[in-house]
């Protein structure tokens, strides 16, 4: 039994992170290494005058990661700057979202409002919703309001869409701070809003962080309403980069590799400081452990 | 603080986030039921009145069905491979060693990264030619399919990078759901000798079961509004791989048929907001079970 369960493990590590282990290979090679009939994955440090490595062995450059500062044919701007797009509209769409999320989970978790439980089942079922199913009206008032291909444009959206993750989130949090800390507040005769944000948010600051962090990683990672919004402007990673297919000079693997690593090295960062509330993340707070 | 004024205080907190999803969810959903009815375009001004023209050419055309059938198949065998997977792999990470929490953080890393970028990078992995797949599959004298060209393969090919994005997901729950089930249980199952298949289908089985279907439920709403990956490895206009999502995306931004792909959307969306109903419905009884 023991056998087995190193095996499934074993099998299963393989596969979940030798693409991972490929993605950072390919960022070091050359664009001639990464469409080798011979797969290289030894990566050596080049020696000047020393020749080429043999195969499977390749000689590491940085190379990559040097040209995300150029501007790739079919592009008008460099991957940091899609990158820094990307920043601020994830930074301030899930400052929002956080903000009113809490607002609004306190809301919903201390007050009587008529119909909260279908409002809050409503606020879930916007996560529903496909992108390309709700885009065209949201392109047509843009286009008045010129907000196609800016980062405000994004940041609106992004906090829209990431309202339910962060109400349902934060609602689970705040249930679970203790009401007695406030009736003791109300009884000092502090203002209910003085002990909204002296009692309610520093009790409920780590799961603020949380909630931010997930916001900001699937403001970070959305692709749909990017590609359909912001083609020219303030264009995004995911989009900048799915632009990229069909260039006639083929794909730029090893700086599609450099890139790629440079966005998701964020992410897992994140990921590994919520692990332990990962569960509740992506169930949206249904499942508390 | 006086009744009344607490109430309305309590509005004051919850309106900001429901106008914003008002207008952001109610405002499109009514705008495309009405934009289904013309003739509008995306880069023309103006529109004329269709009647249910728009709908008539929908419910005959073949090209949705299939993308129905296609989005329906592909959210079927997703959700099915990556919770049987998922939960194997949970059964397995289950005993407590060492290295165990690292590897598990490290196993749900595929889960938290951007489907479109991630999925533009496995191309280079499946490619046909010197893909390291077909590489590492010559080496063990199997087939070296065209993945990402091949017509048979290429809804393969999306499938089998879901399942490799979302398998960490199903493990996540499944993970939790094994915890959650009392130690007491197998201690008297194993006084009262019960064999080990035994103990799993009548003790670990049905208590995960609840939180399965949760994690089925999510996963399938998720999977439902499949784009990114569609988009990265054959584009939205492949006829073996369109789903729903990118059919939309040919229509309305490739071809520019803002009023015909608004009555694709509208039919689209009530399918999505069924399963939304159930999926509600079943997190409401569970929620109502476990209090």
């Amino acid at each position: 039994m023991k056998a087995l369960r190193v095996l499934v493990l074993a099998a299963w590590a393989l596969v979940a992170l030798l693409p991972l282990v490929w993605l950072g290979l390919t960022s070091l090679k050359t664009r001639a290494d990464t469409i080798r009939q011979e797969a290289r994955f030894v990566p050596v440090l080049a020696r000047p005058g020393a020749g080429e490595p043999e195969a499977p062995a390749f000689a590491a450059t940085l190379e990559a990661y040097g040209k995300l500062g150029e501007v790739h044919i079919g592009a008008e701007q460099s991957f940091w700057q899609h990158l820094g797009h990307s920043l601020v509209i994830a930074f301030f769409s899930t400052v929002a979202s956080v903000l009113l999320g809490t607002f609004a989970a306190y809301g919903f978790s201390r007050f009587r409002i008529a119909g909260a439980k279908d409002w809050l089942f409503f606020v879930l079922s916007t996560r529903f919703m496909p992108p390309l199913a709700v885009v065209v009206p949201i392109l047509l008032v843009y286009r008045r309001l010129e907000l196609g291909g800016t980062h405000l444009g994004l940041v609106l959206l992004y906090t829209a869409f990431n309202l339910s993750l962060a109400v349902w989130l934060m609602k689970g949090f705040i249930d679970e701070i203790p009401r007695a800390y406030e009736e003791a507040a109300e009884v000092d005769g502090y203002p209910l809003l003085a002990a909204f944000w002296r009692i309610i948010v520093p009790q409920a600051a780590t799961g603020m962080a949380v909630t931010a962090v997930f916001c900001l990683i699937s403001a970070w990672n959305e692709y749909g309403f990017a590609l359909t919004l912001n083609h020219s402007g303030a264009i995004t990673v995911p989009a900048y980069f799915a632009g990229l297919q069909g260039s006639i000079e083929g794909m730029p693997w090893p700086q599609v590799a450099a890139g790629a690593l440079v966005f998701v090295v964020p992410i897992v960062v994140f990921t590994v400081l919520v692990r332990k509330h990962l569960l509740r993340g992506v169930t949206f707070g249904t499942i508390k452990q | 603080m006086t009744a009344p004024r607490r109430e309305m205080l309590g509005y004051a907190f919850v309106a900001p986030t429901l106008v914003f999803l008002v207008a952001f969810n109610v405002f499109p959903l009514a705008y495309n039921l009405v934009l289904g009815f013309t003739d509008a375009e995306l880069v023309a001004r103006g529109f004329e009145w269709r009647g249910t023209a728009n709908y008539g050419r929908v419910f005959a055309d073949p090209e949705f069905a299939q993308a129905l059938r296609r989005t329906g198949l592909f959210v079927a065998s997703a959700v099915a491979i990556e919770l049987v997977l998922g939960f194997v792999v949970a059964l397995a990470l289950r005993a407590r060693f060492r290295g165990r929490d690292v590897l598990l953080t490290a196993l749900l890393v595929p889960m938290m990264l951007s489907p479109a970028v991630i999925g533009l990078f496995w191309n280079l992995i499946l490619d046909g030619n010197y893909g390291v797949l077909n590489q590492a599959l010559g080496a063990l004298g199997l087939a070296e399919p065209q993945w990402t060209t091949d017509s048979d393969f290429k809804f393969l090919s999306i499938l089998l990078i879901d399942v490799w994005m979302w398998t960490p997901f199903m493990l996540l729950i499944s993970l939790a759901a094994l915890n959650s089930i009392p130690g007491t249980l197998y201690e008297a199952a194993e006084v009262d000798r019960a064999g080990r298949w035994t103990v799993f289908r009548r003790i670990t089985l049905p208590l995960c079961a609840p939180l399965l279907g949760l994690a089925a439920l999510l996963r399938a709403t998720d999977a439902l509004k499949q784009f990114d990956l569609v988009m990265a490895v054959t584009g939205p206009n492949d006829e073996r791989t369109q789903t729903v999502s990118t059919l939309l995306y040919q229509v309305l931004f490739r071809d520019g048929k803002l009023g015909l792909g608004s009555a694709y959307a509208c039919l689209a969306l009530v399918l999505v907001i069924a399963l939304a109903t159930v999926f509600t419905r079943y997190l409401d009884t569970l929620a109502r079970r476990s209090t």
